[in-house]
């Protein structure tokens, strides 16, 4: 568009290494510590080239470590699969009813719906430990203390509004004549729900889905004030791990690395969807 | 020619079916309204009464006491000012890095393309994990920052174990974490912005600095406002970075709201306390937030209606 | 074919009132077009009666029986919609089975099915793409595909020839009676096109403001308008439209055109005096001899030839402007001073505070008064 000089476009490249040196700096870091054995991490300066080994990970996924002192147990294995449970089912019920209700949404202005979608966006934006911290005590009265069935449900305070706003937008987007069309050919509103509503929705709908899942995944206040060690995702669990004495810093490594994966492969994965779905909607061509 | 028959039953089944079905599928958002609104008004009633979990039997309504007392409270002014510095700092930091940024990355190319995908990666990094491997990063004995700021001649710096520099490390963190967001933003809304004033101003012979703060700016506001009011409004309600970093230390130099709130509940069990620090951060943010959200839903219709 | 009865249909969104205590009778075969321009409530009639949209008040009957509480999908129509409305996921071909896999058919009879109507229309060689693959006029038939595939007993077609190019609905207009009196079906046509409507309807329905303004077949519609507006909108070149004062005559009224006087017969002396709108149709003004009796002298302004037809523009003694159409061909004056004959029979005269035709006096009494 521009002609620019060779100056401009040196400065223009320096200034893009630095932010992107900063950027992935930290996960790079990370990963190689995670292959680096505790006498590697503590020598200083700092070594570029090392030997990796295996070890961190083994550690954690076995779930015991050889000290000096003796056997250690880790359960850090349990904590990412507590994450995968959680984000997974919470996505899940999310999906489950928050489809069907932003179909509604969208269809069917009925009394009460701009209400509704109001409430639920205008807390978006509200502190969340105002809803947990009475939550504990509800909570512990219910029995649903530590407990997945509990965990998934306020969950849903995250998933539910995020898969009912950005759906609604998709459902909002097919023409209604459309659906006209499949209702007169013969077809109830279930069938139409079903096969014309949802296939032509479907990229919003993994876009929401997605998203729910990496919030889900990466939310850490819920889980530390409502659950219990045996039952924290880990993001929690790696905390825990951090301040709990005797653990190898390889290892802290390797539990991060283990914790950031899956979000950022999905990240990677599906990125055209994100940007979308982090403005709400908020960014349409 | 093909007939068609009914039978009254089935008419009238289906039309009482379709009156309630709205409301049946909407069901679960309705129900997740109220699992927000019981426990925020229980907070409500918290925050009215002087409530400490260690003493319920001395639980009792003291109604604007907890409010009040906050004049008084030189705890209430450092977790007020923290929070406001935190977020005023980290935001504006923010915004100016995700636009230069942005900038940078205009122009589509297969690399400018690669590298915003690979920023998007500390975002979708959750917030506690990026503070704690900062936290590695910075450690004393091994952490590549620390033996990095030692060859610049700052030995011992202490990053977040000092109330000197503790808030310069979480602001780092959140920059890193946080950066990438408005990036996103505003590259879609430098990229969607029309062509034709740009061709003119380049035809014309306009200098590029009139360009960009004449043209350029004025067009990304609306994009640039939406990223702003994100980020204010979740950087001072911060909590998973600062709590996962020092909990609110060294002392109280990093006791914004939520993590003071949460200290006081389960620390020093002072539920009254707690909620009534949570419901003032509720409001600034509720008022923040609507004034956001009554402009968004109207651009949204306006843009709806266009289509 | 069905029978289709509308009795007294309001439909209101938020304070608007878009159909207005609207009635309609149409019987089995019939093809009734619903012409109007936008705004006039046709698009929200035809889904009331389609079943996607419930009025506010009134009854839809389908073959005399009450359809008003039943689900579109029972209701045994089909319909083309104007922006198409093709399922965008789906193939062709799956677009217009869709109308017969409701009914749990063999996939044979589906297949047959859908190769008939579409070797029908003419697009039996594309059925496998997806609709964006499409061109307009084959989205178009696909969509009319959809809605004949079924053998419906009702039709209702939104508008299906806007959204195609001119050369295009030109052939559809010749080819859609063809087809839609093979089908057998009743059908309800709504179309902004008034050439459209006299072509394809077997009766008009003129709507404006949510009500019909005047039902009736072409030639009635034509011929005999309700009101000014209704005369103005069909015929082309438009009708001419001049404001005058009848006054009485030894033998009837008459009107003053250019100081000679232009006799109007079967109107007696209810209209002398009153403020009335003329209106003469081009075609029916032909150009006569300076001498022949009541000819009326014009100044012949502008000659355009259009393709079948000759329009010239002439101005009266006052400076009113009068077109006249007469036939590719004939000879006519090109410029300067003539003379037209117009027939006070094919004249009509509307009152021109409500503009309402003003039916002759013979007529009045014996007439039982338009559809409102």
């Amino acid at each position: 568009m521009e002609t620019t000089s060779p100056v401009e476009r040196l400065l223009r490249g320096v200034a893009l290494t630095l932010v992107v040196v900063f950027f992935m700096f930290p996960i790079v870091w990370i990963f190689l510590m995670s292959f680096q054995t505790n006498e590697t991490i503590l020598r200083i300066p700092p070594s570029v080239v090392f030997s990796p080994t295996l070890e961190n990970y083994a550690a954690l996924i076995t779930g015991k470590l050889q000290t000096a002192s003796g056997t250690l147990d880790i359960a850090f294995m349990r904590n990412l699969g507590n994450s995968v449970l959680l984000s997974v089912a919470s996505v899940a019920v999310a999906l489950l009813l928050g489809v069907p209700a932003a179909y509604a949404f969208a269809r069917h202005k009925f009394k009460g719906s701009e209400d509704i979608a109001f409430t639920l966006l205008s807390f978006r934006f509200a502190p969340p430990l105002l809803v947990l911290l009475p939550l504990t005590q509800y909570f512990q009265w219910l029995g649903l203390s530590n407990t997945y069935f509990g965990l998934i449900w306020i969950y849903q305070l995250i998933c539910l509004p995020l898969i009912l706003w950005i759906v609604r937008g998709y459902f909002e987007d097919i023409s209604a004549d459309v659906e006209y069309a499949y209702r007169i050919a013969g077809h109830s509103w279930f069938s139409t729900f079903r096969k014309i509503a949802l296939p032509l929705a479907g990229p919003g709908i993994a876009a929401a889905g997605l998203l729910a899942f990496i919030f889900a995944w990466n939310n850490f206040v819920f889980a530390l004030v409502l659950a219990s060690a045996d039952k924290q995702p880990v993001t929690v669990g790696a905390l825990a791990f951090v301040t709990a004495s005797g653990i190898q810093y390889g290892q802290i490594a390797a539990a991060i690395v283990l914790s950031i994966t899956p979000t950022l492969a999905l990240a990677l994965y599906a990125q055209r969807y994100l940007v979308e779905g982090l403005s709400l909607g908020a960014v349409k061509g | 020619m093909a007939s068609v028959t009914h039978s009254s039953a089935r008419r009238s089944r289906f039309r009482i079916s379709k009156r309630v079905l709205p409301y049946v599928l909407s069901l679960p958002a309705l129900l997740v309204c109220i699992g927000i609104l019981i426990p925020f008004f229980t907070a409500v009633i918290y925050s009215f009464q002087r409530y400490r979990l260690s003493q319920p039997w001395a639980r009792q309504f003291n109604w604007g006491d907890n409010y009040l007392n906050f004049f008084t409270d030189p705890g209430f002014w450092n977790t007020l000012k923290i929070s406001l510095l935190y977020a005023g700092v980290t935001v504006t930091l923010e915004l100016l890095l995700g636009l230069g940024i942005a900038l940078l990355l205009q122009r589509r190319s297969t690399v400018n393309n690669f590298i915003s995908i690979m920023l998007l990666l500390p975002l979708m990094t959750a917030p506690a994990l990026a503070a704690l491997m900062w936290k590695l990063m910075t450690n004393p004995g091994f952490g590549i920052l620390s033996y990095l700021a030692s060859l610049i001649g700052l030995e011992n710096f202490r990053w977040a174990s000092s109330p000197d520099t503790a808030l310069l490390t979480v602001v780092l963190v959140d920059i890193w974490v946080y950066t990438p967001f408005i990036m996103i933003l505003l590259l879609a809304g430098l990229r969607s912005l029309p062509t034709q004033p740009f061709e003119a101003a380049a035809l014309d012979g306009v200098p590029r600095s009139f360009v960009f703060f004449r043209i350029t700016l004025p067009m990304l506001t609306p994009y640039i406002l939406t990223a702003t009011l994100f980020r204010l409004l979740d950087s001072i309600q911060q909590f998973d970075i600062i709590y996962a970093m020092t909990q609110g230390g060294p002392g109280d130099t990093l006791t914004v709201f939520q993590v003071e709130a949460y200290l006081n509940f389960f620390q020093s069990t002072n539920v009254g306390r707690s909620a009534a620090l949570l419901i003032i951060l509720w409001a600034i943010t509720y008022i923040l937030s609507n004034i956001f959200i009554k402009n968004w839903l109207r651009l949204r219709e306006r843009a709806r209606g266009e289509a | 074919m069905t029978t289709l009865q509308l009795k007294n249909i309001v439909k209101r969104y938020k304070s608007q009132t878009v159909l207005d205590d609207l009635s309609l009778d149409v019987a089995g075969g019939e093809r009734l077009v619903l012409f109007g321009p936008s705004g006039s409530g046709k698009t929200v009639l035809l889904r009331l009666i389609a079943g996607v949209i419930e009025p506010d008040a009134g009854r839809v009957l389908i073959g005399g029986e009450d359809m008003t509480d039943v689900d579109a999908e029972h209701r045994g129509i089909g319909m083309a919609f104007q922006n198409f409305a093709l399922f965008p996921h789906m193939s062709a071909f799956d677009n217009i089975a869709s109308a017969l896999t409701s009914r749990k058919s063999s996939k044979d009879t589906i297949a047959a099915g859908v190769h008939k109507v579409s070797k029908l229309l003419k697009i039996d060689h594309v059925l496998s793409h997806h609709p964006k693959a499409l061109s307009n006029g084959q989205k178009q038939r696909t969509a009319l595909a959809r809605a004949l595939v079924g053998s419906p007993p009702l039709l209702l077609l939104d508008d299906p020839l806007r959204n195609v190019d001119a050369k295009l609905r030109f052939e559809m207009r010749l080819e859609l009676p063809r087809l839609l009196a093979a089908q057998g079906a009743t059908v309800i046509y709504v179309t902004q096109d008034y050439k459209e409507a006299m072509a394809l309807g077997d009766r008009i329905a003129v709507m404006a403001h949510g009500r019909i303004r005047q039902i009736g077949t072409p030639a009635e519609i034509y011929n005999a308008p309700a009101d000014i507006e209704i005369a103005r909108l069909f015929g082309d070149p438009t009708i001419n439209l001049l404001e005058v004062v009848p006054q009485r005559g030894p033998d009837g009224a008459f009107v003053e055109l250019s100081d000679m006087r232009l006799r109007l017969p079967g109107f007696g002396d209810e209209i002398v005096g009153k403020q009335c709108v003329l209106g003469l149709r081009p075609e029916t003004i032909a150009f006569a001899e300076a001498a022949s009796q009541g000819a009326i002298p014009v100044t012949v302004e502008a000659e355009t030839p259009l393709n079948e037809k000759t329009v010239t523009l002439g101005l009266t003694a006052r400076g009113r402007e009068i077109l006249v159409s007469r036939p590719a061909g004939t000879p006519g004056p090109v410029a300067g001073p003539a003379h037209i004959a117009v027939d006070g029979r094919t004249a009509f005269l509307f009152d021109k505070a409500t503009g309402r035709r003003i039916l002759p006096s013979e007529l009045a009494s014996k007439r039982n008064g338009e559809a409102a």
